[in-house]
């Protein structure tokens, strides 16, 4: 460990979380002491809406670091969560669960994601790849989750309409600290989101899995050689897409108390846009990618009006690709290049 | 016999890369391989970790058939290939790479193993916590070694392990293979620096297009005039394919 910074390569002192962490309270200080309390209000409005993007950033890295393969049922099972959540509310099934029901609904939503995720791996990704060899070289499993993403979103039109819905958000807690409102699930999200991608880092760099994720994604040769059982790990993968989707969703659903059967093409595009801003594969680029775009997002609707959005986003990832083509954290930790 | 191959064929769509080769390797013994660019030698050693399907024949390791076995059975049951350059896995830190070569195991002795790795190269112990991709040539010819041994294997393959190392290197790498094998680790060995291979094996096979054309003691194949012809002649492996001579496939002492 000394070795390491007596041969030049010196360890870094701060960790990417513990930086981008700073940045974000540094921002809402500055705000404070420079912008009054206006501005301040929309950058925590800006990183709550971030935490979101973020957590579907963080999905999308997941399959494109370890499986180099852009998986686009993630705005779907997004949406799956919120639908089905509202659909078993509406229609009564958790009548049961009394004040709780709204959780239930969520925890289920989750895991219909989490399935459905499973289905895709089980019908695009496994199945192609037996029969074609390397997948990952081919666009077959992007262009066959793109049918996913048609046929879930049309499923669940056919089954729950296509309006949106509101979703009975059962309680409005909010703190006001220093003039500032901030809510509790905004609060509780930004925690449980950020939680989750310290809890998935800490997977990655620590653990024997995390090592074979790792290995698996540089080379699936190597790691079956190396005795990775590769396709009962590649589950894995699709199984945490589906929960980081499917949480993503809740946390939407509890904060803006609205579902319809579009809402994941508009998180999924910012969240897309999010991850190439960070840096393809790198999950703390896709964390402070999710936090700028969603700080971009409220402080371009603020000063410039809503129609504004997207030029303010996408010009922003144009400017970071050209300036530094590999994102902002751009030498990847889960692998990149090889696949 | 530990490993034992009964007419082993491997097709790459129309190329048939491997044709009806057979061999044996026994408990404490170590067998080269030999052959041209081209020969068939790293797709035999894969087919026989599994990496590439048999299209026919069989393979028994330990008395137990493993032709149909996937490659991390077949590491369970402790055959294990260092592979064609190395293969390395370059994001990982270097002690990370040695915990990958004991993924397949769950005892207690994992760590103790790896210090005794840490113990036996230095080179390794000062890289612990660098990434693999910082590695000399050499070095990471001993990780890859260092990474199989991890595994537990009772047979060990390689695949040209030489390649690409200094004279300097070689000399120390084939010391290495002397004193596994001595330890009582049976090796099978492929390679082009024909000479090096022969001492430290006690037998060889010669292959060319995919068949074994040659097969003997490694003093009878040392000793082999046509085979002094075609390798031992041209020692430097960089000078690309030599022809060695056409040899009917069933010729020459085979076993
Ligand atoms: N994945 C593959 N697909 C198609 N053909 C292949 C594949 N791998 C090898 N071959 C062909 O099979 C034959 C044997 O190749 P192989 O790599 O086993 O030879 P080798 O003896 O290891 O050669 P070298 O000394 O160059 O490593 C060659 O004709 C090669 O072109
Ligand atoms: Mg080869």
């Amino acid at each position: 460990m000394s070795d390491a910074a007596a041969l030049g390569r010196p360890k870094p002192v701060i960790g990417k979380g513990v930086l981008i962490g700073l940045a974000c309270a540094a921002a809402i200080g500055l705000a404070m002491l420079l912008g009054g309390r206006v501005i301040t209000q929309q950058i925590i409005s800006g990183l709550m809406l971030g935490s979101i993007y973020m957590t579907v950033a963080v999905a999308f890295t997941l399959t494109i670091g370890v499986l180099n393969f852009l998986n686009f049922t993630i705005p779907t099972l997004f949406m799956l969560t919120g639908m089905v959540a509202w659909g078993l509310l509406a229609r009564g099934y958790l009548a049961g669960f009394g004040g709780a029901a709204w959780f239930v609904a969520l925890m289920a939503g989750i895991a219909v994601a989490i399935l459905a995720s499973l289905v895709v791996e089980r019908f695009t990704f496994r199945y192609l790849k037996t029969r074609h060899g390397d997948a990952t070289e081919h666009a077959i499993p992007l262009v066959s989750s793109l049918g996913f993403l048609l046929i879930f979103e049309h499923l669940v039109l056919i089954a729950l309409g296509s309006e949106a819905q509101r979703f009975p958000v059962p309680f409005k807690a909010d703190i006001y600290f220093g003039g500032l409102v901030i809510g509790l699930p905004q609060l509780a999200s930004l925690a449980l989101a950020l939680g989750i991608v310290a809890g998935l880092t800490y997977v990655l760099k620590r653990t024997r899995m995390g090592r074979a994720l790792r290995t698996i994604a540089e080379s699936p040769d190597t790691a079956s050689l190396l005795g990775v059982e590769v396709a009962r790990i590649v589950p894995i993968v699709f199984i945490l897409t589906g929960l980081l989707s499917g949480v993503a969703a809740a946390l939407f659903t509890v904060n803006y108390g609205d579902v319809s059967p579009f809402m994941g093409d508009h998180i999924g595009t910012k969240a897309i846009a999010a991850m190439v801003l960070g840096g393809l594969g790198s999950v703390w680029g896709a964390v402070a990618g999710g936090l700028i775009v969603g700080l971009a997002e409220t402080l371009s609707i603020h000063f410039l009006g809503g129609d504004s959005v997207q030029m303010v986003v996408w010009g922003m990832l144009l400017l970071v690709i050209i300036l530094r083509p590999q994102g902002l954290f751009g030498a990847s930790s889960i692998g990149k290049g090889k696949m | 016999m530990l490993l034992e191959v009964e007419g082993l064929d491997v097709r790459y769509g129309r190329t048939h890369a491997v044709r009806a080769v057979s061999l044996s390797v026994g408990q404490d013994e170590v067998v080269t391989v030999l052959g041209a660019n081209g020969a068939g030698k790293t797709s035999l050693l894969r087919a026989l970790q599994g990496m590439v399907p048999a299209a026919g024949g069989q393979i028994r390791f330990d008395g137990v058939d493993i032709t149909r076995m996937s490659p991390p059975q077949r590491l369970q049951r402790h055959l294990a290939l260092v592979p064609e350059g190395r293969q390395i896995i370059i994001s990982l830190s270097v002690h990370e790479n040695l915990l990958m070569g004991a993924y397949c195991r769950h005892d207690a002795g994992v760590s103790r193993d790896v210090d005794g790795i840490y113990d036996r190269f230095p080179n390794l112990a000062a890289r612990r916590d660098m990434p693999a991709s910082v590695l000399s040539g050499g070095e990471q010819q001993m990780l890859a070694i260092s990474r199989a041994l991890l595994a537990k294997p009772r047979l060990m393959m390689l695949d040209e392990p030489s390649l690409g190392l200094s004279p300097l290197l070689v000399e120390r790498l084939f010391g290495l293979l002397g004193s596994l094998r001595d330890e009582g680790l049976a090796i099978l060995l492929v390679e082009q620096n024909t000479q090096m291979a022969l001492e430290v094996a006690s037998r060889g096979l010669v292959m060319e297009l995919g068949n074994v054309v040659l097969e003997g003691s490694a003093d009878a194949l040392r000793h082999n005039d046509r085979l002094a012809a075609a390798y031992l002649g041209h020692a430097a492996p960089a000078a690309g394919p030599v022809s060695p001579p056409a040899t009917p496939p069933s010729s020459n002492g085979r076993a």
